[in-house]
């Protein structure tokens, strides 16, 4: 089992020393642990090979003469192996570790850890004492936002059931795009090969495991993609105006504006608020009962009106 | 403890990196330089046997990689090949894209150097792979910092605390117990000495946290049990109904005209839930909550039949 681990190490030393591309028969002639008949070296090596790209290594491929079909050849371009996020200070190092350090116990431990020991290497004193005294922590476990985000990063489509709202599950084929934690859960979002279009989806709403179909790089995302932005676009801001009892529905209340109304009842204030969906703002403001009472728009007053007087028969 | 042992892939990226970490941490300890890597010593030495035996095609004394590390302390020489700390991955750089968002949003606004170091930072990961992962935080990490501040410290806490369920925002001095997460939320087990109880407070929910004095030695009430409990049908929008009762969706999900069970530690937060899905949910249990219901549907109906409050014309 330690001979694939030194065999694996030597080809990357191998790959990375020379400075033109060595031929397969050069790499197994001259690097340790290649062994058995030609078949079986060649199949070790293409298991190394995408093994180490697993690892984040590039091996290039090319030829020795371009002008002649010549044997191809490989090679580890020092520029492709070492890190890559340039001159780092003192203060880089520190938020970068802990940035990590969120991620710690949570879906991408492994990754934390790797990322941790690799700007620890890098060899430069952090000074913590520069930082003030926070603590950063990544709540999920969840291991489909750590199968999600190699999906994303290996540009592979993956396939899953995911649960509506009649609790049935539907089965989703999608190239993923991005990830997103907004009001405490994770999203995810790409482009949905049934239903031809950019969608998302609440992980923790999704039944069982991501599994992923046919090969990485399989896609691309659109340049022009941005999750940032596409989340201000979907934000469709509808706003309301509400009466709230002074001193109560502090939830709305913070995330409202007050107006001005000489005529708002003696202990009401005027608010208007941005939502997005009338359902979920019918449920909030139902949350608050007679401390919240909706003048406009008169789709979302009206669903209320409907939902207080079936109760008022319901529960009569 | 069993331990979970490494793929020889795990292990041949840990080799690759263990080559610079001990290049720029010459004489480290061998129990450092474990728990650096987050493996037991004896894996550990494993890992420094094997890179050992590599080194540059040839493999002679000339070639191989020259470690010392019989005196507990390790050291590396001939590994300039490997020196060179290795790129981050892309999941790497996901993660920690996301990890300074975090930070972002818990700096104070006057500390402009770091959060222009993490803007650039930010620019720079995002070239690499683009604009594929946010996280708007809901928990201040300054305020998590400060609540294991207090539990290591055996300090008390004074906070703010926005309570969804009374609607109203407290100051209570509390003593810390333990941070768990509940129903996907980061909660704070603690003593009230406000109410003189055992209560769980939403870290979402505290709207500002201070350390307080020492604490002491009391005889505290055991934690209260998820009591109340009130029988509900759901007539639409069946998962989000289920997720705001906080009920596990039932296994066998065709089973879902039935009716379902929930429970809570508070009644109000029960009312307020049903409440809320008026248009969704009917309550079965307790009769003393269907009347509870009742009344509010009117009072609130009252209101909206008033012509205080009325229509904007």
């Amino acid at each position: 089992m330690s001979r694939k681990t030194e065999r694996l190490v030597n080809l990357t030393i191998a790959l990375l020393a020379t400075k033109r591309y060595l031929t397969k028969s050069e790499i197994f002639r001259t690097v340790d642990g290649y062994e058995g008949t030609p078949e079986s070296k060649e199949r070790m090596f293409e298991r190394d090979k995408d093994d180490l790209r697993n690892l984040g290594i590039v091996i290039e491929v090319g030829t020795f003469d371009p002008l002649f079909e010549d044997e191809s050849g490989y090679r580890i371009k020092p520029e492709n192996y070492q890190f890559q996020l340039g001159d780092l200070d003192s203060k880089d190092i520190a938020l970068l570790s802990l940035a990590a350090e969120a991620w710690r116990g949570a879906a991408l431990d492994s990754s934390a850890l790797s990322a941790l020991v690799k700007l620890h290497a890098i060899g430069i004193e952090t000074d913590a004492e520069a930082l003030p005294d926070l603590a950063p922590a990544i709540i999920s476990k969840d291991i489909n936002l750590a199968s999600a985000i190699s999906a994303i990063t290996s540009r592979t489509v993956i396939s899953f059931f995911y649960l509506n709202e009649s609790l049935q599950q539907e089965s989703r084929v999608l190239e993923p795009y991005a990830v997103a934690s907004r009001y405490g859960h994770w999203y995810l979002f790409g482009m949905d090969l049934d239903r031809k279009d950019l969608r998302s989806f609440r992980l923790d709403r999704v039944l069982g495991s991501l599994s992923t179909k046919g090969r990485t790089g399989s896609y691309e995302i659109p340049k022009t993609f941005s999750v940032e932005s596409h989340l201000l676009e979907t934000r469709s801001q509808q706003i309301a105006q509400l009466y709230l009892r002074s001193g109560r529905a502090l939830a709305l209340r913070a995330r409202s504006t007050e107006i001005a109304d000489e005529k708002a009842p003696v202990g009401w204030d005027r608010v208007k608020i941005q939502y997005q969906d009338q359902e979920r703002m019918a449920e909030e403001i139902l949350w608050y009962a007679e401390d919240a009472v909706v003048l406009e728009p008169d789709t979302l007053r009206s669903s209320i009106i409907e939902s207080l007087q079936a109760g008022v028969i319901r529960y009569g | 403890m069993a331990e979970k042992q490494s793929t020889p892939i795990e292990k041949a990226a840990r080799l690759l990196d263990l080559v610079p970490y001990i290049s720029t941490h010459q004489g480290v300890a061998l129990s450092d330089l474990a728990s650096e890597f987050g493996v037991s010593e004896s894996e550990l030495l494993s890992d420094l046997n094997t890179l050992w035996m590599c080194g540059l095609p040839g493999y002679t004394p000339l070639e191989l990689i020259d470690l010392e590390f019989e005196s507990g302390y390790v050291s590396i020489r001939n590994a300039e090949i490997l020196q060179k700390v290795r790129l981050l991955t892309k999941d790497e750089l996901v993660i920690l894209l996301v990890g300074l968002d975090l930070l972002i949003q818990s700096i104070e606004a006057k500390r402009v150097d770091l959060l222009n170091a993490i803007t650039s930072l930010q620019v720079k990961i995002k070239t690499i792979i683009g604009d594929i992962a946010t996280i708007e935080p809901i928990v201040n990490s300054s305020y998590r910092a400060t609540i294991l501040n207090a539990i290591a410290s055996r300090k008390n806490l004074q906070i703010s605390y926005h309570s969804l369920i009374r609607d109203e925002l407290t100051k209570r001095e509390i003593t810390p117990i333990e941070l768990m997460v509940d129903h996907g939320y980061e909660v704070l087990q603690a003593y009230c000495h406000h109410v003189a109880a055992y209560r769980t407070f939403r870290l979402d929910s505290i709207a500002d946290i201070s350390l307080a004095g020492s604490q002491q030695s009391q005889t505290m009430a055991p934690p209260e049990d998820e009591a109340f409990k009130m029988e509900i049908t759901i007539k639409k929008r069946i998962r989000s109904t289920l997720e705001r009762f906080r009920i596990p969706v039932p296994a066998e999900t065709s089973e879902s005209s039935g009716s379902f069970t929930a429970f809570s530690f508070s009644q109000d937060w029960l009312i307020r839930s049903a409440m809320s899905t008026l248009a969704a949910t009917e309550v079965l249990a307790p009769i003393s909550s269907r009347v509870e219901l009742a009344r509010k549907c009117r009072k609130t109906l009252d209101l909206y039949e008033s012509a205080l409050f009325s229509k904007i014309s």
